[in-house]
């Protein structure tokens, strides 16, 4: 090879290399000023349901017209690459500067320095306007670090009552224990309906039995102080033998086309009765509206019948600023603007969420009374008068806690393991995670 | 066969350059030097590349696994003790364990498929054998998410798998909730992905073995098995090892199959070591940061260790040459 050839070749890969070292190095964040001097406030927004995507964009554009020293650029991340996007982004020093976080996160990014102090950002009556119960949810030692858009039960029993009366049951007296709810479902699997869904993988019983949880044990499986494990207490063994009751008679699907959030195979008449989030009404309305008039809700049965006690938890979301971000009092506004201001705005995403969430704010509840289309809701009254009064708070500790006992449910309702051999494996494994991440007496103060 | 006449620089080249330069100090550079130089400068975009994109981040997660990252407060210095949790976890090594079980499953039965395969190909005229690689090849093509639709939805209640069993009057199985049944099942779309490449390596293996060979053992009197046995697999050792070394790591690296079709379930059953770092990851504390960190650089240390055994126990000779 002569020598031009060797100096091309040379030219080639310094070429090559450069090129891809700037592609590496290129893109990165500048300013955050658009070119009319607007000041950029990146927000991320979780995917849910179309109309949400739909209301979120109709409101940014609403807000960045109504002013002009701040543009919100708004993106939507699905859910299932929102964790390792947002890690991404803040090892990379770009998280957003609003972005939508569960309640159950807000205590971790408390914790990690990842969410901003809202106190000095937003004014005091700001905060004042929350109900007092989902206050807690957002505050850490007296500091509240998101502002909380709405309240959503975690499990809601879902029943078909054309089918309940043909199989010779009372659609007006739903079942209020376990047990009756497990003979319901035994009478209603007929042919190709399975008489009950309930989620059934770790990852969807991680969270969905939280309620249920609490019903058993009227605790969670950690000591409030988490300093313990506590899953082995015997309590939670009725509610995994409820599990497995279910799953084992063969009442209700052995291989879930969907995860726990969908409400589609009840919607699709796979199904008749549905252990679901109050989020599945907004589902029905839109996606499957002829299954409204056939459909009653009620609060999930409890393990003695005490409808007094806990059968779900309370998640939603809310809006948070990245504790790096450099435009927090501009976040902290759109913020203030979108959830805290007019209670309008909010009233218009409740209506548009089919009335499947409950507000978060005094002045919203006033701003729906004169709306016809809530009061006469027949779901609303139910969950809202049933069910949200005895909703507990999403736990504050790390998910692995959740996940160990969601599996533990699952051993023992797919048979790998019996009931107390599945409580002890996730007794060690919570133990474990208390131990290595050095949990004890970090439980937050709300 | 002919012997063929080599065409590299032999020591007398090198004598006669060293002593060239010996005669009359400044001379120009041996060619086998400025091939040298010449190999170097095209490997060089590829080191450089690896440098920068493979070891660096490499040395540089070393260091960072002896933090507990928090991209917010500042990371703390704690050592190997992530090494350690990793170590003492028996998810992990049972993530470990389904990976090796669900490279057993497939790895073997994909070599031994596209052996069949390539054999029977290779017995097809040369318009029915283009057809047939083309046929074999088509899974290879098709996107693994796309597959793993396509086998939840062949593995449901209703679905194909089942309805055949219906048909001699058995089932349905609950193939992806079954802890037992879960793994063999994710196992039949990875099989179905692989072995179209396998196949057409294995029949440019085969096609690369000289007639003459099968020619002179039939004259001997071998019979199918004797010539395979002592000629094609002699033959196709150095492939073989390759498919499997190649085979194996990936299978063990397999993340979509198990994350779309059961989510690393039932009862942790599909978990492999891929899917149950990037499951920790997700999590939003900094200790899972740093354990999926460290978890990803063992893995990367048993595959390396596993491979090397393999290496070990199958030895690659350095030429059987036609």
């Amino acid at each position: 090879m002569g020598k031009r050839h060797i100096a091309s070749a040379f030219a080639v890969s310094t070429v090559l290399v450069a090129s891809l070292g700037l592609a590496a190095c290129g893109g990165s964040d500048e300013a955050g000023k658009t070119a009319d001097g607007k000041t950029v406030v990146t927000f991320w927004q979780q995917q849910f349901e179309d109309y949400q995507q739909a209301w979120f964009k109709k409101q940014v554009d609403a807000y960045n017209s109504s002013q002009d020293k701040v543009k919100v650029q708004i993106q939507v991340v699905p859910a299932d690459t929102w964790a390792q996007k947002l890690k991404a982004a803040q090892a990379a020093g770009n998280a957003p500067d609003v972005a939508t976080t569960s309640y159950g996160n807000i205590p971790a990014g408390a914790a990690n320095g990842e969410l901003a102090e809202l106190d000095g950002l937003l004014p005091a009556e700001a905060f004042t306007d929350i109900k007092d119960n989902v206050k807690s949810f957002v505050t850490i030692n007296g500091k509240h670090y998101a502002y909380p858009m709405l309240v959503e039960p975690s499990t809601v029993l879902y029943y078909r009552k054309d089918l309940v009366q043909a199989a010779g049951l009372d659609p007006a007296n739903p079942p209020k224990t376990w047990a009756e709810l497990s003979t319901w479902a035994t009478k209603l699997t007929q042919g190709k309906v399975k008489g009950m869904t309930i989620a059934s993988v770790p990852a969807d019983l991680g969270w969905s039995s939280w309620g249920l949880q609490y019903n058993a044990c009227g605790h969670l499986p950690v000591a409030d102080d988490w300093s313990k494990s506590v899953a082995s207490d015997a309590c939670f063994g009725q509610l995994l033998d409820f599990y497995k009751g279910l799953y084992q008679s063969g009442v209700m699907p052995k291989q879930p086309k969907v995860g726990y959030a969908d409400g589609s195979p009840y919607g699709n008449g796979e199904v008749a009765m549905m252990a679901g989030g109050s989020w599945v009404v907004g589902q029905l309305k839109n996606e499957f509206p002829k299954m409204i008039d056939k459909t009653a809700v009620a609060a999930f049965p409890s393990m003695d019948g005490d409808q007094t006690k806990p059968t779900a938890t309370l998640g939603g979301w809310t809006l948070s600023v990245d504790g790096k971000s450099k435009v927090k009092e501009q976040a902290a506004g759109f913020i203030g603007w979108l959830l805290a201001g007019d209670p309008a705005i909010m009233a218009d995403f409740f209506k548009s969420s089919g009335f499947s969430k409950y507000t978060v704010r005094a002045t919203v509840d006033q701003a729906l009374e004169t709306n016809p289309d809530a009061t006469a809701d027949p779901f609303m009254k139910t969950i809202s008068e049933q069910v949200v009064p005895f909703g507990k708070a999403e736990p504050a500790y790390p998910w692995e806690i959740a996940l160990a006992f969601g599996t533990a449910i699952e051993s023992a309702m797919k048979g790998n393991a019996d009931v107390p051999a599945a409580l002890k494996k996730a007794d060690g494994e919570i133990n474990d995670i208390i131990k290595k991440q050095s949990l004890a007496g970090t439980a937050p103060v709300r | 066969m002919a012997l063929t006449p080599t065409l590299a620089p032999g020591p007398q080249t090198a004598d006669a350059g060293r002593s060239a330069r010996g005669r009359r100090g400044r001379v120009k550079t041996p060619p086998h030097r400025r091939d040298n130089r010449t190999a170097y400068l095209m490997i060089a975009p590829m080191v450089i590349l690896l440098g920068i994109f493979v070891m660096w981040p490499l040395v540089y997660s070393v260091y960072l696994s002896t933090y507990e990252i928090n991209f917010y407060r500042g990371s703390t210095f704690v050592g190997l003790q992530f090494y350690r949790y990793v170590l003492e976890s028996p998810d992990f090594w049972h993530s470990i364990v389904v990976g090796l079980y669900y490279s057993a499953l497939t790895v073997p039965a994909m070599i031994i498929i596209a052996l069949l395969l390539a054999s029977f190909i290779k017995t097809l005229s040369r318009r029915a054998a283009a057809f047939m690689k083309t046929t074999v090849y088509l899974p290879t093509v098709v996107s693994t998410v796309v597959a793993s639709v396509l086998f939840v939805l062949i593995y449901q209640d209703e679905g194909v798998a089942n309805w055949l069993l219906s048909l001699i009057s058995f089932g349905p199985v609950n193939w992806l909730n079954d802890p037992q049944l879960a793994l063999p099942a994710i196992a039949v779309p990875g099989i179905w992905l692989g072995f179209g490449l396998t196949t057409l390596i294995l029949l440019a293996a085969l096609l690369d073995i000289p007639e003459s060979y099968y020619e002179q053992a039939a004259l001997d009197g071998a019979g199918f098995f004797a010539r395979l046995w002592y000629v094609t697999l002699p033959l196709l050792k150095n492939v073989l090892l390759y498919l499997f070394v190649t085979g194996f790591t990936l299978a063990i690296q397999m993340i979509d199959l198990p994350l779309i079709m059961t989510n690393g379930g039932p009862s942790e059953a599909t978990n492999t070591p891929n899917l149950y770092i990037f499951n920790t990851f997700r999590d939003v504390t900094p200790y899972a940061t740093s354990y999926s960190l460290t978890a990803s650089l063992l893995l990367f240390v048993v595959i390396g260790a596993i491979s090397a055994v393999v290496f070990r126990l199958v030895r690659s000779d350095k030429a059987i040459d036609g």
